[in-house]
């Protein structure tokens, strides 16, 4: 409560009505948040200022993404003691990532950590940085921050100093590791995420787009299906935006939610809604005109849980943003939604693609029925002019299925423990063989998402032997995986806990046959650190 | 080939150890009382009667649990436990749990970490840690120079080093010899002259030369209980490739160590046993150095004059250490949970069982041996 009134005092008396004006200026902001670090920093951090700008020890020698400095204000409080309120804390996460973020180019590689969508196995990481870092933790961990020399092996020192049996781990002990880190380590890090980048020089400087208006959203909620809807951003008087959506799943059932959405870095979008009851989190990055959004959106309480987002600005222009399922089997009829805004004129699903009847129509959503009489093809989906990208895919056979995520990690929890247990979501994709007529080749044409049965299988003959498909969870018809409780289990060898090492198997069904697809998943342990990023 | 010769230098150290050692132990253990020592969660020093198997005392550790590692004054009447998150040592005296000792090695400006290392001078006057030192600055941390601790155990409470010395960083577990160094085990085995601060290789580990086929070896001494036989273990995993390929699949695995005989500083390394499970902590039979014990998942039993494992019991749960009594006919097996199971060290067959008021964690198992 001190916290609070000193706070409210020092506004009421320095920046009076521009503290009121709050996050709407930019200048109030950096001279507020340079206040709160001031008040609330320097207790350990040093300020150097010159006439034109202050500089704080650490803090300016570093760029991060929200959740970075999210996570940097996390450890600040609960290990070094810093005392600062919540409301600073979103003013110091927004001033920083804003004048000390990432630009668009250098976060795109590692959007999958921003979008909680953890159940990935890392591609294309430096051997090096794998082996030294990545072993713990995310490589977008690190890639998603930027540094000085200096920064960097101060960061190695860190990690030292508060893990200081990060030398003695398997992949540390064989080597000097601290050596190589402080040295060999920091150096590539420096190169390959230094400071200041042209990327970062020209975002800085970029004209922002203003990110309120009316969104033609699509996106994926597990359990509920796919959907369309409209949202819209206006400006609340707090600096953020309020949010309204609205809209219906495929099979017409309407969703519905509100909530707020703060943008960082002037492409972060960050929103919090509440739909159909249940607290939802959005994470997208806009376009650079502020045109498109795409991310994810999850359960607030349970990142695994979610799906894809796309939002598309309603910019008055007819656009076909989606259609809904994107494929149709050659010599059958299916109803397709298309999705759009402004849709005026004639629907055209390609040659060969024969519209049975308009169920529905208004000017963002079209139900049609509509029968394949052609060969396969990828179709470009047209109403009347609109703008579209949008394809259906008429195809003859699913040559192969893909399950997504390919692989997961679950954990096992609940059971009186302390942790619940982290469940996972799983879809398959369909794909026809494309020209070659083979399966699991570059030209094969994806279908989209299929409706699969799910079941569960072990890896291999160690986890046949141990029973994993037994103990380690199940899963749903919808593909929702259930791991198993925590705790140990004495029907098990040594009494192991409900581990195990499964295959997830999505059957789709194709006419008569059946076309399976796997995905590997590990039911581990329960995670008792809570991360903001991985 | 260069393995044959490596079996036969082992074989001939090892005889000759054996004869040693047996002269050294024999004759004193008729009188002897021996005392199994343990830390258990949240922090008590356990000390039981190994006749009886029952816990005769239970000491009360100051400070959070650290990582239970226990050094050994030779008397075996005081005993050294690491604590408060490994930072700070206290001497117990085991027959009645008095604390004798204290060095609390952090300050306000610097915080001082141990791993494992703690051992006691050969005349039990002196006590070495190895110190892991981090400087806190305001706003950053910094790494310092590891450094070799020298306390007199006479300060008592409030001992502050007599004497530091630079050493590696990575090292682990440490042990004194008969001459009085200091064996250090790190990424290579060293021994350093308390007195001077000279250091010697004693085993290249790290910086070994085996060639390419060998992969460097991953050692690491978490436990080294070695007082019934007067060593010190360091084991390592090492693989040796067929060719430049390098492929991980066909390369012939191997436990080896670097054994270091306590009563003269000098080392055998051995690639002893394939590598079939994982061990966390080897022992010696004190009257065979041929005969090696592993626990983990399983105990087992190792010949490595044949380089064989000769026998394997299934454990129902993990344990991560192991100790043995100065006959050689009981192995306790202790770790990670709250109950030591004691085996037959012939058959492995378990035998009993001592139930601890808590868990052991990464918590040594040590033999304290009084002589009067």
């Amino acid at each position: 409560m001190a916290l609070n009134n000193n706070r409210l005092k020092r506004v009421l008396m320095g920046t009076g009505a521009l503290a009121l004006a709050g996050l709407l200026s930019p200048a109030a902001l950096a001279t507020d948040a340079q206040e709160i670090i001031r008040d609330r920093c320097l207790a350990c951090h040093t300020e150097s200022s010159d006439a034109a700008n202050s500089t704080f020890s650490r803090i300016s020698d570093q760029r991060k993404t929200p959740e970075g400095w999210h996570m940097t204000l996390n450890r600040m409080e609960h290990l070094r003691d810093a005392k600062i309120s919540a409301q600073e804390k979103r003013e110091l996460i927004k001033y920083l990532s804003d004048t000390q973020g990432l630009a668009p180019e250098e976060a795109a590689p590692f959007r999958y950590l921003l979008e909680q969508d953890t159940n990935l196995v890392e591609s294309g990481v430096d051997e090096n940085l794998m082996q030294m870092c990545a072993r713990c933790h995310s490589a977008a961990r690190f890639g998603l921050q930027r540094r000085t020399l200096d920064e960097w092996q101060m960061l190695v020192d860190f990690h030292m100093a508060q893990f200081p049996g990060i030398e003695l781990h398997a992949g540390s002990r064989d080597r000097p590791w601290y050596q190589l880190a402080h040295n060999e380590t920091s150096a590539q890090l420096s190169e390959q995420y230094p400071l200041d980048t042209p990327e970062w020089n020209n975002w800085s400087k970029a004209k922002k787009v203003d990110l309120k208006g009316r969104w033609r959203v699509t996106g994926y909620v597990p359990g509920k299906g796919e959907f369309s809807a409209w949202m819209t951003a206006a400006t609340d008087d707090d600096g953020r935006y309020n949010l309204k959506l609205e809209g219906n799943y495929a099979d017409g059932a309407v969703i519905e939610g509100s909530g707020k959405a703060t943008v960082y870095t002037g492409y972060e979008w960050r929103g919090t809604l509440t739909i159909d009851s249940v607290k939802m989190r959005q994470v997208m990055a806009a376009d650079k005109d502020g045109q498109v959004m795409a991310g994810r959106m999850f359960l607030a309480m349970e990142d695994e849980i979610g799906g894809e987002l796309r939002a598309v600005k309603d910019t008055g222009k007819a656009q076909v943003v989606a259609v809904m399922p994107s494929y149709l089997k050659a010599g059958e009829s299916a109803e397709l939604v298309i999705v759009g805004q402004n849709l005026d004129g004639d629907i055209d699903l390609g040659d060969g693609v024969r519209i049975d009847e308009v169920i529905a129509r208004s000017k963002d959503r079209i139900v049609v029925t509509a029968t394949a009489t052609g060969t396969p093809a990828v179709n470009d989906v047209q109403v009347g002019s609109a703008d579209s990208t949008v394809a259906l895919a008429v195809f003859d056979q699913v040559a192969r299925v893909d399950v997504t995520p390919t692989n997961a990690v679950t954990r096992i929890g609940g059971n009186g423990g302390e942790m619940e247990k982290v469940r996972a979501t799983y879809r398959a994709i369909g794909y026809s063989a494309g020209a070659d007529g083979e399966a699991g080749t570059d030209d094969d044409v994806r279908l989209g998402y299929m409706p699969a049965s799910w079941s569960i299988e072990p890896v291999d003959e160690v986890a046949e032997h141990d029973k994993d498909h037994l103990y380690a969870g199940e899963i749903t018809p919808a593909g929702m995986f259930i791991p198993g409780d925590a705790g140990p289990n004495p029907e098990r060898k040594m009494s192991a806990n409900n581990v195990g090492r499964l295959n997830v198997v999505a059957t789709v069904d194709d006419g008569d046959s059946k076309v399976e697809g796997r995905g590997s998943m590990l039911v581990s342990v329960p995670d008792f650190v809570e991360r903001v990023l991985d | 080939m260069k393995l044959t010769q490596m079996l036969k230098s082992t074989a001939l150290v090892g005889s000759l150890g054996a004869a040693a050692l047996l002269g050294a132990v024999a004759p004193a253990a008729q009188a002897a009382q021996e005392y199994l020592l343990t830390v258990t969660r949240p922090g008590h020093l356990q000390v039981i009667d190994m006749k009886t198997n029952q816990v005769e005392r239970t000491c009360e550790v100051p400070g959070n649990f650290g990582s239970g590692s226990i050094a050994l004054a030779p008397d075996g009447k005081s005993a050294y436990v690491l604590s408060n998150g490994m930072e700070d040592v206290y001497g117990f005296d085991i027959r009645s749990c008095d604390i004798t000792f204290h060095a609390a090695q952090s300050t306000k400006t610097l915080k001082v970490k141990t791993f494992q290392s703690v051992a006691v001078s050969p005349d039990g006057k002196e006590l070495y840690t190895v110190q892991n030192p981090f400087g806190l600055e305001r706003d950053r941390f910094t790494v310092e120079q590891p450094r070799l601790a020298v306390f007199n155990v006479a300060d008592g409470i409030g001992a502050q080093p007599v004497r530091t010395f630079p050493v590696d960083r990575r090292i682990t577990k440490i042990a004194t010899t008969v001459q009085g160094e200091v064996i250090l085990g790190g990424g290579d085995v060293k021994a350093i002259n308390p007195k001077t601060g000279e250091i010697r290789m004693v085993t290249p580990l790290q910086s070994w030369d085996k060639g390419p086929l060998w992969l460097p070896p991953d050692a690491f001494a978490m436990h080294s209980q070695g007082e019934q036989s007067n060593e010190y273990i360091m084991p390592y995993v090492t693989a040796e490739f067929t060719d430049e390929s390098w492929n991980f699949e066909t390369a012939e695995w191997w436990w080896g160590m670097s054994r270091v005989d306590l009563e003269t500083g000098e080392a055998e390394r051995v690639e002893m046993v394939p590598f079939e499970f994982i061990v966390f902590n080897f022992i010696s039979h004190p009257h065979d150095p041929n005969i090696l014990y592993g626990a983990f998942n399983t105990l087992s039993k190792h010949d490595i004059s044949k380089k064989e494992t000769v026998a394997v019991h299934e454990m129902p749960h993990t344990y991560y250490d192991l100790n043995i009594s100065a006959d050689g006919k009981t192995i306790y097996v202790g770790g990670a949970s709250s109950d030591i199971s004691i085996h037959d060290s012939d058959t492995l067959e378990k035998i009993g069982s001592i139930q601890l008021s808590g868990d052991m964690s990464t918590s040594d198992l040590r033999v304290a041996t009084i002589r009067d």
